[in-house]
């Protein structure tokens, strides 16, 4: 036998070996048992995340109408390209290939997509937002040879107004690392939030709640089937008091200048346009902004970013009369029939202070004062109240608090008395200012929509609404200045008789409505020193109020129109009243010229 | 009884008695059937693990198990006494192969260990390890004493030595790790002094080491690392093993269904039809899959085990030994790899696997075992 003798070893150790074998495969078996089946649960789950991925559903952002219900904003379809590049063969290829698409130099480009490095490489990257169609086709054509350009739709928001009601709207900004952070606002990374305006304020609502798909991935990431959709809430339509047609035309008369106009409804708040000049378009925030732009926006002299309609406060003027004519009827210092006669200026305090009609206005009664204007009947009005009277009189009517409009950023104002001037300025109130503060000039400040609250007390004779933006809101009712409404009869009288009876504010006279109203001319004293001269002279222009309501009777629109270092106010701002109450009443008659 | 022993330099005096037609019907069948077996439910598996790939992989499979079927009948054919007689040639030739694919081969996976011809590659490393197999079944055939001389041990070790060398410097690691199981259990069962084996197996993890800190190349290193932690580095070079345990894993008991693995059909799974194809198999049978598979595997080695305890020659007992430990270890070592319990190498399962030169060899293997023991009452 070849095997010999050892045959039976030979044997033996065969034996052993397989033994051995056998243990191991025993130990093997062993070993998937305690993986599949007591572990298995673990890695099931461990199976169904790897697979299984949660993509959101962005919620549309709720369209924005005007109180005709036309659309004034609201969101287009917008092409991004995505660059997936777990699917490129080479970087070069791709961004050669798209970098004469997308209009951009090469190196552009390949700085972008350095600047993604650290993400993982199936995350597809951003590289291009609002792509046109010919540029979508054009990548989706070549999907066969570049499949790793990704086109994706989203939604971008649109500004139908463009740089119109900007500072009602606001505008759009991407969320802060610090707003992710917070969990009550449940945002995510890409997510826009309002910033300004309409936009900031009614953020929530406009927001909606995204969906969400649970996709089947692949190991690179792709979706290849879906098996969970949760659709979420789109974002709630938002009806505003704003009238469209009303605001472009407010916003067509101060083209060109700095200011503010608020038309609002004096018998629950209503505004109808609110305009701050210069505007910005918000549709620039729509996109991710360019340092250049920005830097544009926010170095601009005018600042187009600040709404001066209630973020700005200044001296009232002659507009504070009506205020001051209410404080002397409800003191019993004055009575209507009382007269004051003008000779052009009135010494107090050893200082001489002049009527702004050079040799004076004659024998004034308060209609006439009202009327023509008279700074020395108002002179004399101040030194009797005093100025602790006329600052009470002056927050009776919300002078020096906020009007709780719907908006960001809105300003108090200021209503100086005694105790603010040693508060502020650490001397006793001189009272030579009480006679300035009498016409309005000063320390006293007030913002346009301020002021338009306080018209509208006039107009629907003794109640403070809250200015609003969406219809609807009735959380705020009108509330009644304790003042008994023979206090505002003698008043009413003297601002219709400002339009219609040849006084300051007979340039907004309209044929057909009965306009009430009043001037104001703020005299301003540059403080500044311009190197440039131009602005100098634009620095020391007067600013030009005109503070009005109609009809007379039964008021339903009161309109504030103010224009910073505009002329004034009879100038400047009445015939641009003029010309909206002429869109609001008479649109037979055409459209305006702008003053 | 005839005696005598044939000495390595001599030709081999080994009688030429044909077997008999009858014979066949005494051969371990089961051998043959388990391989089928394991050969059908590989393809299926490669059918569903690549599912999702380019390339129809299930096709070429099919072709390769036919050409290895036919490969299998040609290698039974011959006496193996006959191709022990050309073993020396065919080892040296090996050795050229090898040598050439470092300089010509083709490049995949890091590994320079592939010739092209045409659309299919070839491994030389395969063929090697059959050719050495055979030249050290005819080496260690002629029995001196009850146990080796140390002389023919290293010689032996040696002969083993120059082909894993070769192969090493590809680099490919696990297919020259095949060596090593293959020398052992022949040396194990030609008889080896326990004291011998326990210095080689010293002077193996020295050599170890030295491929550690010289042999190695930095990817090779990482995997070990890998392997020793394999949750620092989850996209990196323990992916494929956090994959694969997922897989595994998530098959339970039942399986989620044929073709319907999350884990490979998304292609999670990284060489699922090749070297991962047991994880393809756990995901959609679960362990009651892979039981039987392992079942098959034991079926396999334990029919292996009676042909090399029956038969009637030194050689023929060596040669299906040395086949059977390179397969036992393949079958160990994947599965326990698949299972993160060993570091991720390209050691493939038999039969089951995709792959051309691997298929062929198993095949051509089992016809020699097969071989074997149709001639046990010739070959004696």
């Amino acid at each position: 036998m070849r095997v010999g003798e050892h045959k039976e070893a030979l044997v033996g150790r065969v034996r052993i070996l397989s033994g051995v074998v056998g243990i191991f495969l025993a130990a093997i078996a062993g070993a998937f048992w305690f993986v599949q089946v007591v572990r298995g649960t673990y890695y099931r789950d461990l199976a169904e995340n790897n697979r299984l991925r949660k993509v959101a559903i962005k919620a549309p952002r709720g369209s924005i109408y005007d109180r005709n219900g036309r659309v004034i904003v609201e969101n287009l379809p917008s092409y991004n390209l995505l660059l997936d590049r777990s699917r490129a063969a080479s970087f070069d290829a791709s961004l050669k290939f798209a970098a004469p698409i997308l209009d951009r130099p090469l190196p552009d480009l390949v700085a972008l997509l350095e600047h993604y490095r650290g993400l993982p490489s199936f995350q597809p990257v951003l590289l291009a937002e609002g792509l046109t169609l010919d540029q979508v086709a054009r990548f989706e054509v070549e999907q066969l040879s570049h499949p790793e350009f990704v086109v994706d739709v989203s939604h971008r928001r649109l500004y139908r107004l463009g740089n119109q009601a900007a500072h009602v709207l606001g505008y759009l900004g991407e969320a802060r690392p610090e707003e992710l952070a917070d969990p009550a606002k449940d945002l995510k990374s890409g997510d826009w939030v309002g910033r300004r305006g309409v936009e900031l304020e009614y953020d929530a609502k406009l927001r909606g709640e995204d969906g969400e798909r649970v996709v089947v991935v692949d190991s690179h990431g792709q979706s290849v089937a879906e098996l969970d959709r949760e659709v979420g809430r789109p974002g709630g339509a938002l009806t505003l008091t704003i009238d469209a047609g009303l605001q472009q035309e407010a916003e067509r008369q101060l083209a060109g200048k700095a200011g503010a106009i608020v038309a609002l409804d004096p018998r629950n708040g209503e505004i109808l346009a609110l305009v701050s000049a210069p505007g910005y378009d918000p549709n620039l925030f729509t996109r991710r902004l360019e340092v250049a732009e920005w830097q544009q926006l926010i170095q601009d002299p005018l600042l187009p970013l600040q709404n001066r309609a209630l973020a700005s406060a200044y001296p009232p003027g002659s507009v504070f009369k009506m205020v001051m004519a209410a404080a002397g009827l409800a003191e019993g210092v004055i009575t209507p029939s009382d007269g004051v006669f003008c000779n052009g200026a009135k010494t107090f305090y050893k200082r001489s202070f002049h009527c702004w009609k050079q040799g004076g206005h004659g024998f004034m009664t308060l209609e006439t004062a009202l009327k023509n204007s008279c700074d020395v009947y108002f002179y004399e009005l101040g030194q009797k109240l005093g100025i602790e009277r006329i600052a009470r009189y002056a927050r009776l009517f919300d002078f020096g608090v906020p009007t709780g409009i719907d908006l960001d950023g809105e300003k108090r104002g200021l209503v100086p008395d005694g105790a603010w001037s040693q508060r502020e300025r650490r001397h006793p109130w001189y009272p030579g200012e009480t006679i300035s503060v009498a016409i309005g000039q000063g320390a006293l400040l007030a913002t346009p929509m301020q002021m338009a609250t306080m018209a509208a007390a006039f107009a629907n004779g003794g109640y403070i609404v809250t200015p609003h933006l969406v219809r609807g809101d009735d959380s705020h009712p009108p509330r009644r200045i304790a003042l008994a409404p023979e206090v505002f009869e003698p008043i009413r009288r003297g601002l219709w008789r400002v339009v219609n009876d040849q006084g300051t504010g007979a340039s907004a006279r309209v044929a057909g409505v009965e306009i009430a109203g009043k001037t104001g001319t703020v005299q301003v004293v540059a403080h500044t020193a311009y190197e440039n001269s131009n602005l100098r002279d634009y620095e020391e222009r007067n600013h030009a109020w005109f503070a009005s309501f109609a009809p007379f009777v039964n008021p339903t629109v009161v309109i504030v129109v103010f224009v910073e270092h505009g002329g004034q106010g009879s100038h400047v701002a009445a015939p641009i009243a003029k010309a909206l109450y002429e869109k609001l009443f008479r649109p037979d008659l055409g459209t305006a010229p702008v003053s | 009884m005839k005696s005598s022993s044939g000495q390595i330099s001599a030709p081999l005096p080994f009688p030429d008695e044909r077997p008999r037609l009858e014979h066949l019907a005494t051969i371990r069948w089961g051998l043959l059937a388990s391989a089928l077996a394991l050969a059908a439910i590989g393809l299926a598996t490669v059918h569903s693990a690549s599912a999702e790939l380019g390339t129809d992989f299930f096709s070429r499979q099919l072709v390769w198990i036919g050409v290895g079927l036919v490969a299998m009948v040609v290698s039974f054919s011959f006496n193996y006494h006959t191709l022990l007689g050309y073993s020396l040639p065919l080892y040296a030739v090996s050795l050229v192969a090898l040598a050439l694919v470092l300089v010509l081969g083709h490049e995949a996976g890091g590994a320079q260990g592939w010739f092209r011809l045409g659309s299919v590659g070839l491994q030389p490393s395969e063929f090697a390890k059959l050719v050495t197999a055979l030249y050290l079944a005819r080496y260690l055939a002629a029995p001196t004493t009850r146990q080796l001389p140390l002389k023919q041990i290293f010689i032996a070790v040696a002969l083993v030595g120059a082909p894993m060398m070769l192969i090493v410097l590809e680099p490919d690691l696990g297919g020259a790790a095949m060596f090593a199981p293959m020398a052992v259990g022949m040396l194990l069962v030609a008889g080896v002094r326990p004291r011998i084996l326990l210095t080689t197996l010293c002077a193996g993890l020295l050599a170890l080491a030295l491929i550690w800190s010289l042999g190695m190349k930095p990817y090779q290193r990482q995997r070990v690392l890998t392997f020793l932690a394999p949750d620092t580095d989850p996209l990196g070079a323990g992916y494929q093993v956090r994959q694969s345990k997922i897989a595994v894993g998530s098959g339970e008991l039942s399986g989620k269904g044929y073709g319907q693995g999350t884990q490979s059909q998304l292609r999670f799974l990284p060489a699922r039809h090749t070297d991962f194809i047991l994880s393809v198999l756990a995901e959609e049978w679960g362990f009651l899959g892979v039981g039987a598979v392992l079942l098959l595997y034991a079926a396999y080695l334990a029919n292996l085990a009676a042909i090399a305890m029956r038969a009637q020659d030194r050689a023929g007992i060596l040669l299906v030994v040395g086949l059977g430990s390179t397969f036992s270890f393949h079958v160990l070592y994947n599965s326990a790899m698949v299972i993160g319990l060993v570091p991720v190498t390209g050691i493939p399962l038999p039969f089951l696997s995709y792959g051309g030169s691997f298929t062929l060899l198993n095949f051509i293997g089992l016809g020699l075992i097969l071989g074997v023991d149709f001639r046990r009452f010739a070959n004696r």
